[in-house]
């Protein structure tokens, strides 16, 4: 199934040029692509991990005999020696390990489900059953903290805690004395429940020795810190880790940083002189990597009689680590969303006994977004403004955090739009107001939702084969969000040449040097390098800047000449940064920009319309429908963004009406700790998703202008439902995730409806 | 340990190996498999047939949905030894030898009806097999009978657009 070379169909049929579709669903639908895991090399031994069982506290004894005796056992390892591995330090502190934490190193616990030993045995199966019967003694501590309400959680402020810039509390104006002096005034706060990840590919590795040389096949976002990371834990050269990572079974933030039991993986591969797999199991997943921490918010939104905001408190509580300080970053949104000249935000972090938590899709915005646009909702029902005009009557064009321009900023197009779209003309403002023929409840809610436009250093290398063909290997990971076809569609639109003819590399060190494919960075990072390469590819074959080329016949006409194949590497930087960002992308170190730069800050928008349907009941509620409509700058790749468009407002349903990661308050972790309790949205919960794009270059961020597109998907999806169920029910809701029980409960609600 | 014989009123023991011979996608095969192995343990680490994925081995996902005798089932849930004489149909299985893919398959491919692509492959099978079973008349059954395997990248609107494709125009070409 190849694609013809040359000028293919799909080659600029318009301004943008015409979709391509995904460039790697062939391999994807027939099964051939190969994840981590799928690696079989030969001689493979296969690992398990035995977990804690306790929350927290000391190991005193680990009972392995009985494990040993499994037949085809090879080794199992309580404690690994300092000269063979060492931490890999806690990624905010210029370390490369989702937390500081190594486990097998000495005999703490810090949360349940941290690994107490490395089980190697001849098949997953013995494996297996050798860790079920590792035993422990543990000295564990008298109680276990894993709520942010928990005794012995311990609250800092994390401006004091982290004395950075980047993590100190903003203050625009003087926003407690507008709030008190604003006609209309809203004080709430709201909760938002711990979630896990759970992309469908459980944490993989292959680990291979080659000689003195590792290579590992690894599920990660950012295979740079895995080969960084490693070699600082094995004591040896980054030049001899190769980490290979070309498709990702979903990342969602949970695969962006050294795992744990990668390091102890390849020393176990090292002594035993043969490869090993490890397939962490779905349970220990939960518990083995990050999770979005549990957060509240405290709002307090002033608003004049017209609906215009006039002052915004925010004020925030997130949980961490016992062990680390899993900086938060909630009111660089809510600061932003609106024009309110009167901002103050607070930002502390709560240490409870659990594993590092860290990113999850849209991280801080989702639980942030739900709370302002919550908030915005009530006022506008308290002012007797429609939901949309009031958010446009409040946009703004400049940021009001720097007082610089936004790049672009298309919010109120959204909007628009979207409503248009959604026909929300047809309204009826009244909560309770409208219903379907069969007597349930409809309920019609918006909201909007912001993400910051980042980008980091990148390097691609392009090469022109003999046959005309065009490779690129290009810093950067795909995880299904679609890089691959986006770089392609840039190579073809460029040359004028057909998608499938691109042959396109990512995630791999052994190539170019991998940064971090996170925070919606990954388009706006990787193109702008891939743009710079194609100008070199044309200056290197004699070419005009633009136009269509035919390489069939550039290739040809260097063999002819006897010229090897052409060979071009760019590196490309996002507005203000320095040649010290590529230094760090060398060291596995990430940098990204934004979303203040010189002279504008940069932002992605969206504006979401959705309806519910509220059975009055039995308390469901379900989603039907949902509108999307985006301002992500030109769209790279159109078929994989509205892919991630509409997976967002899927996930937006999960983490409004079913998901939360419910901790266990005596002996610590999480209940729901696989795929039947913790609950993520099925096919059954998910109706119609319309998307569509603003599509608009943005003039300033690169010269491809792009802006991410897959976090902001999600951000907003979870209060324009919660609103809905509002307008169905007239109840209002604070907490996620909003179940049957919480819309059938007795009604305590102060200050939240409309009259 | 292995001589049956001298213990007949057993089974094998765990760890003890059992040759279990069964066809997948068409081609016989013989296994020498550990009792407890799971027909996906057999698939992808001694077959290497590893377009059936691990997600959770516990059958509360999908991702791991095979063909056996035509019927979907959970291959994290079926003991190797369980396949013995029967039939296997992998995601492998279902292209034409020249590569050209199963019509449900390129359904996939034209509705965008996946983004990682690692519930892929058991969405597939077990929608082959929903509309075997007639149960993809509309979206709404489609929907419902397609929720037991899990899509973290949310793409459900796109796979049941691709099956409603697949199964209208499978039920043209029978009529």
């Amino acid at each position: 199934m190849s694609a013809p070379t040359g000028r293919g169909s799909d080659a600029r049929s318009g301004p943008g040029g015409a979709p391509v579709p995904r460039i790697d669903a062939y391999e994807k639908v027939t099964g051939a692509t190969r994840y981590a895991a799928d690696r079989t090399p030969p001689g493979l031994a296969h690992a398990a991990l035995a977990v804690a069982t306790v929350g927290r506290g000391r190991v005193a004894r680990v009972e392995t005999a009985a494990a040993r005796a499994v037949a085809g056992v090879l080794l199992v390892v309580t404690r690994f020696e300092e000269h063979e591995l060492r931490p890999a330090g806690y990624r905010l502190s210029g370390g490369y390990g989702f937390q500081s934490l190594q486990p097998l190193l000495d005999d703490r616990i810090a949360y349940r489900g941290q690994p107490i030993a490395l089980v190697v045995a001849e098949t997953p199966v013995a494996a297996a059953e050798a860790a079920a019967l590792v035993e422990a003694r543990y000295e564990a501590a008298p109680a276990v903290a894993v709520t942010l309400d928990a005794a012995g959680a311990e609250t800092v402020g994390q401006a004091a805690a982290l004395p950075q810039p980047m993590f100190a509390d903003l203050a625009m104006g003087d926003a407690d004395a507008a709030f008190a002096r604003s006609p209309v005034r809203l004080d709430a706060e709201y909760d938002i429940g711990a979630q896990h990840q759970v992309p469908m590919e459980l944490l993989g590795t292959v680990v291979e020795w080659r000689g003195d040389d590792l290579v590992v096949h690894e599920c990660t976002q950012n295979s740079g810190a895995v080969r960084h990371g490693l070699a600082r834990q094995l004591g040896i050269a980054p030049a001899r880790v190769r980490v290979v990572s070309p498709q990702v079974g979903g990342g969602f933030g949970q695969k962006t940083w050294l795992q744990s039991h990668v390091g102890p993986l390849a020393v176990a591969a090292r002594r035993l002189g043969r490869p090993v797999k490890l397939v962490v199991d779905r349970t220990q997943t939960f518990h083995g990597s990050t999770f979005r921490p549990a957060s509240r918010h405290r709002l307090r939104l002033g608003a004049d009689r017209s609906g215009l905001l006039t002052a915004l408190v925010h004020e925030t509580r997130q949980q961490t680590s016992r062990h680390d300080l899993f900086a938060s970053d909630f009111t660089s949104v809510t600061a932003r969303l609106y024009g309110i000249g009167d901002f103050r935000g607070h930002q502390r972090l709560t240490r409870t006994d659990v594993q590092t938590p860290g990113f999850m899709r849209a991280p801080f915005e989702h639980a942030a977004v739900f709370a302002l646009e919550s908030a915005v909702d009530e006022i506008a029902c308290a002012t007797g403004h429609d939901p949309v005009a009031l958010r446009l009557a409040n946009d703004t064009g400049s940021d009001p955090v720097t007082g610089r321009p936004f790049s672009s900023r298309h919010l109120a197009a959204c909007l628009r739009r979207g409503a248009e779209l959604f026909g929300w003309a047809a309204r009826t403002p009244r909560p309770g107001s409208m219903r379907a023929a069969d007597g349930t409840l409809v309920g019609w809610g918006v909201a909007a939702g912001a993400y910051r436009a980042s980008a980091g250093p990148a390097v691609a290398r392009l090469r022109l084969a003999a046959d005309g063909r065009i490779a690129v290997e290009v810093s950067g990971h795909e995880m299904g969000q679609g890089l691959r076809t986006a770089i392609a569609r840039t190579v073809a639109l460029d040359l004028g040449i057909s998608a499938g003819g691109v042959r396109v590399g990512v995630g791999d060190t052994g190539e170019v040097p991998q940064h971090l494919t996170a925070g919606s960075w990954g388009t706006a990072t990787a193109l702008p390098a891939v743009h710079a390469a194609l100008r070199r590819l044309r200056s290197c074959l004699g070419a005009p800047d633009e136009g269509p080329l035919d390489t069939v016949a550039a290739a040809a006409e260097r063999a002819a000449a006897g010229r090897p194949e052409a060979v071009v590497e760019a590196v490309s930087l996002p507005p203000g940064q320095s040649a010290r960002a590529v230094d760090r992308l060398r060291a596995g170190l990430p940098t990204p920009a934004g979303p203040e730069y010189p002279g504008f800050s940069a932002f992605s928008f969206i504006a979401h319309f959705v309806e519910v349907r509220v059975e009055p009941a039995i308390g469901r509620v379900r989603v039907p429908r949902v509108v999307s409509v985006v301002d992500c700058g030109r769209v790279a790749s159109p078929v994989t963004a509205a892919g991630q468009i509409r997976g967002g407002v899927v996930w937006g349903i999960g983490a409004a009406l079913r998901e939360r990661g419910e901790p266990e308050p005596r002996h610590g972790g999480f209940h729901h700790a696989d795929l039947a309790e913790y609950l993520v949205p099925v096919n059954a919960d998910v109706g119609r998703v319309d998307v569509d794009f603003v599509d608009v270059p943005d003039p300033l961020v690169n010269p491809l202008g792009v802006k991410g597109c897959g976090e902001v998907a999600l951000v907003g999806v979870a209060p324009a439902i919660a609103n809905a169920i509002h307008h169905a029910t007239g109840r209002r809701h604070r907490a996620l995730p909003i179940r049957v029980e919480d819309v059938l409960a007795p009604e305590d609600d102060r200050n939240g409806n409309c009259p | 340990m292995t001589d049956t014989a001298t213990r007949p009123e057993h089974g094998p023991s765990a760890g003890d190996p059992l040759e279990v011979a069964f066809a997948v996608n068409g081609t016989a095969v013989r296994a020498a498999v550990d009792v407890r192995e799971s027909l996906l343990d057999v698939l992808r680490e001694r077959l290497a047939l590893t377009g059936a994925k691990k997600g959770c081995d516990h059958g509360q996902c999908g991702t791991c949905t095979v063909l056996v005798d035509g019927r979907r089932v959970l291959a994290c849930l079926t003991l190797a030894v369980q396949a013995r004489g029967r039939a296997v149909t992998t995601v492998e299985g279902l292209a034409a030898p020249d590569g050209t893919p199963h019509p449900l398959q390129q359904a996939f491919i034209d509705h965008d009806a996946l983004q990682c692509g690692y519930c892929t492959p058991g969405q597939i099978m077990s929608a082959l097999a929903c509309v075997a079973e007639g149960h993809a008349g509309d979206d709404e059954e489609i929907r419902e009978y397609l929720s037991g395997n899990l899509c973290r990248c949310g793409a459900y609107p796109g796979i049941v657009a691709a099956v409603r494709d697949y199964a209208d125009s499978a039920r043209s070409t029978e009529g």
